[in-house]
């Protein structure tokens, strides 16, 4: 494996605990096991992948698939079929969600820094950004991508969740104990713990780092939560967050604090919750409506 | 339930295992598999064509069928 | 075990399958994707989210124009098929084609260097079949009294061919219209178990088919086995009644309306992916036919033995049993942007005809959402037994005759190629056009006198025209 691995291992109660620094996030993985060797393979596979799925979709990285498409300068890229089929999940999300979710918004970046600050772009900029954004003016055909000069993409909010989903699978390869893959807060379970127990998963509060905000009960599936709780703008009394309405380039309004969602994958739970924060103030009700299993904090 | 969820799992372990001795079997193994989820890699990716085409050839041929049924449905012939 | 679903909304679950569908797919590029299966309750990789295991549909409609050379045949069939597809395997499909054919066809007495007079019956008066001496090059006239005679049908029709010419019933037009029906779905252990149904109709001719299918996947799905059972049953009401096979042609109304024709079949299948980029079928097909299988309008010459004149014209007369086998091989190769298609089929039957049918086709996808498609087919029958250009006027009549060309030894080439558009992620638009052109021996060694100076194979030169478009959606 020609990518140094970091983690350190420590037996937590009936668990080995595997941490590691990856994509600017604390990572765990936890097995269920009393085998450190197992336990110790099972997180050098995890951070590897991790790893991986960095360097391949880093959007700050020149050698990465995201840095080259940005830096084509309007010429065609060739993608791998991992790469493609991230992007069709991204296009599909930018259809069901009418254009909410769009990998393309990272341009609106460059106008809005989410440091806690008072600083408030100005329209004009914003406009002139809002012609490098849109899903719909870039080609996505054939396994080649084609961003007009100046667009660029941003896997961002999708390739943690991704890198979730594909830990536990690389984890699932290796043993059947019982394991838990968590990145930043965004985790997957493999199944129950062993003899039907259910994981139990603290939600932290948005207000201060080391503060829980409730606790959850898990078997199976995934948690991911979408919120702008160290991320925001305030000024004037008014506080934006750090998702991004790409059809006005302007911070949605009245967004939750933090929306956290069950589901099948962690992939998935991250997309509702995603487009949940879209929606505003109407987050509740578009959770409602949708079925999900979610919780809002305001 | 548990116990079921207990021979769901010796099974898969058996059918791994199966899978796993007969190396030389034909055919990629499922990550393999993307070419062939290509819709035109269906053997009948356009059905009205090929429907189409075997009409045509029923009514002007003394062959039929080898697709699928000989049958013409139609007093073409 | 998984996590309660609620009654999901749209969006929702269009989420949970798109991202089950992403982590398959990904895990079958990176690595043990049978994991990943498992995991997500899924058994086959889809990278768009039509793929299996998600509910969706998928629209067909098609629209063919067929136009043989020489002013004969043409017909316009507009089809359109729906299929449903279930999240666990199920579908359901729906089609129905509607037919309207016109034109000269053939009637199967040779060339003279005289001309020749034909009589038919009269069609009913009010029936689409009806033809007019203006439109259809035929006269109405008296038949001669015979005793019994129905009065209303003392009326026939007649219609005359040039010297030197083939022999051609301009009168040919009919209407067809087919509705079929099927389900499927994978049961207990059975990966694919269905059944359908089809009934087709035309002013002369009705037929309906039936067929129950089994498959079952082995070797982690690289291969499949199929049966099929297949049955049809035919009936015949051709106008003017059933004539007696071998029998003088004439314009009256035969006493017998309606024969019927039943076939019983099966399809053995194999299809095997073989390497990553080659998937292959092997079929084997058996047919048994019993009954009416005579071209009720069909006549074939009986000439003179020295000047190869025609002196009479009988009905023509087939079997009323055939068995026919066919081995076929399919192959279908994914090689970057193409996709090549290579077929062989074998075809034999117990009338003394065999087949060989090869086709190609190279699918090649362009830049952006076009492909194009050219395509070719080779054919070769052998004559069945019976087969007779024509018949001599001092040799024993034999059991069966048929002078109808399919039935001749001939080659057939078909050339031609597609052109397709991908609309959307979802629908796709197509334009194909095909020539198909037949050669057989128009100078048999055997023609007698006149016969040896016309050109005794009637086949067929046709231009194939399909626009097509297929349209799926949630």
């Amino acid at each position: 494996m020609e990518i140094p691995l970091a983690a350190t291992l420590a037996r937590a109660d009936r668990d080995y605990l595997g941490a590691f620094q990856a994509m600017a996030t604390p990572c765990e993985v936890r097995v269920e096991t009393d085998d450190a060797e197992l336990a110790r393979r099972v997180t050098g596979a995890v951070e590897a992948e991790a790893r991986r799925i960095e360097a391949k979709f880093s959007r700050y990285r020149d050698d990465s698939i995201i840095g080259r498409i940005n830096a084509a300068g309007g010429r065609r890229t060739a993608v791998d079929a991992e790469t493609a089929h991230l992007l069709d999940f991204a296009g599909q999300c930018f259809d069901l969600s009418g254009g909410m979710f769009d990998i393309t918004s990272g341009a609106l970046r460059r106008a809005w820094r989410f440091d806690g600050s008072d600083r408030i772009p100005g329209a004009t900029d914003i406009k002139a950004l809002q012609k490098l954004v849109g899903w719909n003016r870039v080609s996505w055909r054939d396994c080649c991508l084609t961003l007009p000069a100046g667009m660029e993409i941003d896997l961002g909010g999708l390739a943690k969740e991704y890198a979730v989903d594909r830990a536990l699978a690389v984890a699932r390869a290796i043993t059947a104990a019982p394991v838990l893959v968590n990145f930043g807060g965004d985790l997957v379970v493999s199944g129950p713990r062993t003899g039907g127990a259910r994981w139990h998963v603290a939600i932290a509060s948005v207000e201060k780092d080391d503060a829980l905000a409730g606790m959850l009960e898990l078997a199976s599936g995934a948690l991911a939560t979408s919120g702008d709780a160290r991320r925001f703008l305030l000024k004037d009394g008014v506080r934006y967050s750090h998702i991004l309405n790409p059809r006005t380039g302007w911070p949605v309004q009245d967004a939750p604090r933090s929306v956290t969602v069950a589901a099948l994958s962690c992939v998935e739970a991250g997309m509702v919750a995603t487009l949940a924060m879209l929606q505003g103030k109407r987050a509740e009700k578009f959770l409602k409506r949708e079925g999900a299993r979610a919780w809002c904090i305001r | 339930m548990k116990p079921l969820r207990i021979i769901h799992g010796a099974l898969i372990a058996l059918v791994a295992a199966a899978a796993c001795s007969s190396c030389t079997a034909v055919g990629p193994r499922p990550w393999e598999k993307d070419l062939m989820a290509r819709p035109e890699m269906q053997l009948v990716p356009y059905p009205l064509q090929t429907a189409a085409d075997e009409h045509v050839y029923f009514s002007k041929e003394a062959s039929s069928g080898g697709r699928g049924f000989a049958g013409g449905g139609c007093g073409c012939n | 075990m998984q996590l309660k679903k609620r009654k999901a909304g749209r969006v929702g679950r269009a989420i949970s399958a798109i991202s089950a569908t992403l982590l398959i797919a990904t895990a079958a590029s990176c690595e043990n994707s049978a994991v990943a299966q498992d995991f997500y309750g899924l058994d086959k990789a889809g990278r768009d989210n039509f793929g299996p295991g998600i509910a969706y549909t998928e629209f067909d409609g098609a629209l063919l124009i067929y136009q043989e050379a020489g002013g004969r045949v043409q017909a316009i069939e507009p089809t359109a098929n729906l299929a449903i597809h279930g999240a666990r395997g199920q579908q359901l499909t729906l089609g129905a084609v509607a037919d309207a054919v016109s034109g000269a066809t053939p009637n199967g007495a040779v060339p003279s260097d005289r001309t020749q007079t034909f009589v038919t019956p009269l069609k009913p008066q009010g029936s689409s079949t009806t033809v007019t001496s203006a439109s259809g090059g035929s006269t109405v006239i008296q038949l001669p009294p015979t005793p019994g005679q129905v009065a209303s049908a003392a009326l026939g029709r007649q219609y005359t061919t040039a010297a030197n010419t083939l022999p051609m019933d301009k009168g040919f037009r009919d209407h067809r219209a087919a509705l079929t029906a099927g389900w499927s779905q994978p049961l207990g252990w059975i990966s694919e178990i269905g059944g359908g149904g089809g009934f087709s109709r035309e002013e002369d001719y009705q037929s309906i088919t039936a067929n129950v299918r089994a498959a079952k996947n082995f070797n982690s799905d690289n291969t499949t086995i199929s049966l099929d059972l297949n049955g049809e049953f035919d009936s015949s009401f051709p106008f003017g009644g059933v004539p007696t096979g071998l029998s003088a042609m004439n314009a009256q109304f035969k006493p017998v309306t309606t024969r019927h024709k039943t076939q019983l079949g099966f399809v053995l299948g194999l299809t095997e992916v073989m390497t990553r980029n080659w998937l292959m079928a092997l079929n084997y097909s058996y047919d048994s036919q019993k009954g009416y299988q005579t071209d009720p309008y069909r006549v074939i010459s009986v000439v003179d033995p020295v000047s190869g004149e025609p002196t009479s014209t009988l009905y023509e007369n087939r079997p009323e049993r055939r068995k026919t086998q066919s081995l076929f091989w399919d192959n279908k190769l994914a090689f970057g942007p193409t996709v090549t298609e290579l077929s062989y089929r074998y075809f034999t039957d117990d009338w003394g005809i065999s087949s060989h049918t090869v086709e190609a086709s190279e699918r090649i996808n362009l830049a952006k959402a076009w492909y194009v498609e050219p395509n070719v087919r080779f054919y070769h029958q052998n004559a069945a037994n019976f087969y007779r250009a024509f018949l001599v006027s001092n040799a024993a009549l034999p059991a069966f005759a048929s002078s109808d060309t399919r039935l001749s030894r001939f080659d057939a080439i078909t050339y031609g190629a597609k052109i397709g558009f991908r609309v959307s992620g979802r629908s796709e638009l197509y334009v194909r056009a095909d020539y198909y052109t037949q050669s057989g021996d128009g100078h048999p060694a055997n023609a007698i006198g006149q016969l040896r100076r016309q050109d005794l194979f009637a086949g067929t030169k046709a231009a194939i025209v399909q626009v097509g478009y297929q349209w799926k959606f949630h």
